[in-house]
């Protein structure tokens, strides 16, 4: 059995289609990157595999686990980093809460802010290069938030990153710093790694595993092999060819 | 006349104390929107409940109809908020619920008693500036419940506010903290409103936490009680020079609050 294993999932809302017959198997380690256009169902894939949402048909299993009926026990092993616009920066919380709060939700009420949970805090933050622990996270700039919520993640021990297309809203330089940042998580600290992104290019030079998605799933496989100019005509329908390349559509890279 | 005096602004005291511990969680939660809900179902309840006194003579205490309705509409709220209707949509229907019932009883109870809509009138404009002791006691004994419950589970409100997916990965279960929140702002709006009515209530929602959280970095329940105090004391001395009721007074103060928020955030 794979370690992260999505077989025949489907899932809609109000009968549209956002998941249609999803499989791909993943094993530990790997550092994966799935792609697809904007509505291709990337944030339904990630919210299927937390158990947020429960697909019509199909199943999913997370290091063996099934993420409907054992939920609780996907989540212990899985950070979830969400997309930074459905964050609502407006709620004032320093960045110390908000990694916090990656430890403590995990305990049993009631929840206090112990020495302890202080201690973990600093060494996660380290980890992300983020030493403003008493900062507003509304204060901080795109970059720094995102890594607030990398490191809210990890502050949980997860052998899983799911994350939310964490390059929107960065310029390029801090996209890739981002990756760099993922990449590093991934080999010296051995946590697999599946972000979901409309575009591949801050993290291509890292030889992610590419799943090719536009609610379902068209290739698998490293990027040289998955990104090929049929596949990409298949996943994204708007895809224009120019002398130079070609062109994904609006903001896709 | 001075123990009267006393038991005016002790209740005033315990009043604000009871608006702090709501007020903050309330704005930290992002729920201003929701304090609309509760206001007006805790007055559709009330006048529900003058009404029922009235016709069935059952003598049932107005701040118990006025909780559950209040409980019940807010539950609607979070039942209908993300499932059928976006929360603003459903924020505005269950508020048209609650002044539905409000307008309807209120023209029923003026059919069956004379004296029932200056009753229900009570819960809109407050008690007049005279408190009782049994309106001291209800506020300290709402206080000493929801006070430390708010205190428990505002750390989470915020947590589910900043983030419900990431909130609900991690483990929280924000249905059972939601309705614990509803249930204890609907029990202090319902003790608040049938002592200073349902308008300086209101008022007094909103304004100290956005205060404790505009001008306190750090410790913002204690400005959120101290601004929440100072408007209930301040409301009630106000009133006693104007002569008009307690809401007019708090009114009053918290229009200045407000301004002298504004002129702050300008400056700055």
């Amino acid at each position: 059995m794979a370690d992260v294993e999505l077989r025949s999932v489907s899932y809609s809302f109000n009968g549209r289609i956002a998941l249609e017959d999803v499989s791909f198997e993943l094993d530990s380690p790997f550092f994966c990157a799935v792609m697809g256009p904007n509505g291709a169902g990337k944030t339904t894939l990630l919210k299927v595999m937390l158990g947020l949402l429960k697909p019509q048909r199909g199943s999913v299993r997370i290091f063996g686990h099934d993420a409907v009926r054992e939920a609780n026990a996907v989540r212990r092993l899985v950070g979830y980093v969400p997309q930074i616009v459905n964050v609502d920066i407006h709620v004032p919380m320093t960045v110390e809460e908000v990694v916090a709060m990656g430890a403590l939700s995990r305990d049993l009420p009631p929840r206090f802010m112990t020495r302890d949970i202080r201690r973990r805090v600093e060494e996660v933050l380290k980890l992300v290069e983020l030493d403003e622990p008493s900062a507003l996270f509304q204060e901080l700039s795109g970059g720094l938030r995102q890594r607030a919520l990398i490191a809210r993640a990890l502050i949980g021990e997860p052998r899983l990153l799911l994350l939310d297309e964490p390059y929107s809203m960065l310029d390029f330089d801090m996209k890739c710093e981002i990756s760099e940042l993922l990449y590093r998580l991934h080999k010296e600290r051995g946590v697999d790694i599946l972000l979901v992104a409309h575009e591949l290019s801050p993290c291509i030079h890292l030889e992610p595993i590419v799943v090719l998605l536009n609610k379902r799933v068209y290739a698998v496989g490293r990027a040289g092999e998955v990104l090929t100019i049929e596949n990409l005509r298949k996943a994204y329908p708007g895809l224009t060819e120019v002398p130079a390349g070609f062109i994904l559509g609006e903001d896709h890279g | 006349m001075i123990d009267l005096l006393i038991l005016i602004y002790l209740s005033a005291a315990a009043g604000g104390l009871l608006v702090g511990s709501i007020s903050l969680p309330l704005i930290l939660s992002r729920g201003t929107l929701f304090a609309l809900t509760m206001t007006h179902s805790v007055l559709g309840g009330a006048i529900l409940g003058v009404y029922l006194n009235a016709v069935l003579g059952l003598g049932i205490p107005i701040p118990v109809t006025a909780f559950l309705t209040a409980l019940i509409l807010s539950i609607l709220v979070a039942e209908l908020s993300g499932r059928v209707f976006s929360e603003d949509v459903a924020i505005a229907l269950v508020v048209s619920i609650a002044t539905t019932i409000t307008v309807v009883f209120s023209y029923l109870v003026v059919q069956v008693s004379s004296t029932g809509l200056a009753q229900a009138w009570l819960y809109v404009a407050g008690s007049s500036a005279i408190a009782t002791s049994e309106d001291l006691q209800k506020m300290l004994s709402a206080l000493v419940v929801v006070a430390p419950l708010m205190h428990l589970i505002t750390r989470e409100l915020k947590y589910i506010a900043f983030d419900l997916d990431g909130a609900i990965a991690m483990g929280l279960n924000v249905r059972v903290y939601r309705y614990l929140f509803f249930g204890l702002s609907a029990l202090a709006t319902s003790i608040l409103a049938s002592s200073i009515g349902i308008l300086a209530t209101h008022i007094l929602l909103a304004v100290p936490g956005a205060l404790a959280v505009k001008l306190a970095r750090r410790a913002p329940y204690l400005l959120s009680y101290l601004s929440a105090i100072g408007l209930t004391l301040g409301g009630f001395l106000i009133s006693q020079l104007l002569r008009i009721p307690p809401s007019g007074g708090i009114g009053i103060l918290s229009a200045f609050a407000i301004l002298g928020m504004v002129v702050k955030r300008e400056q700055a």
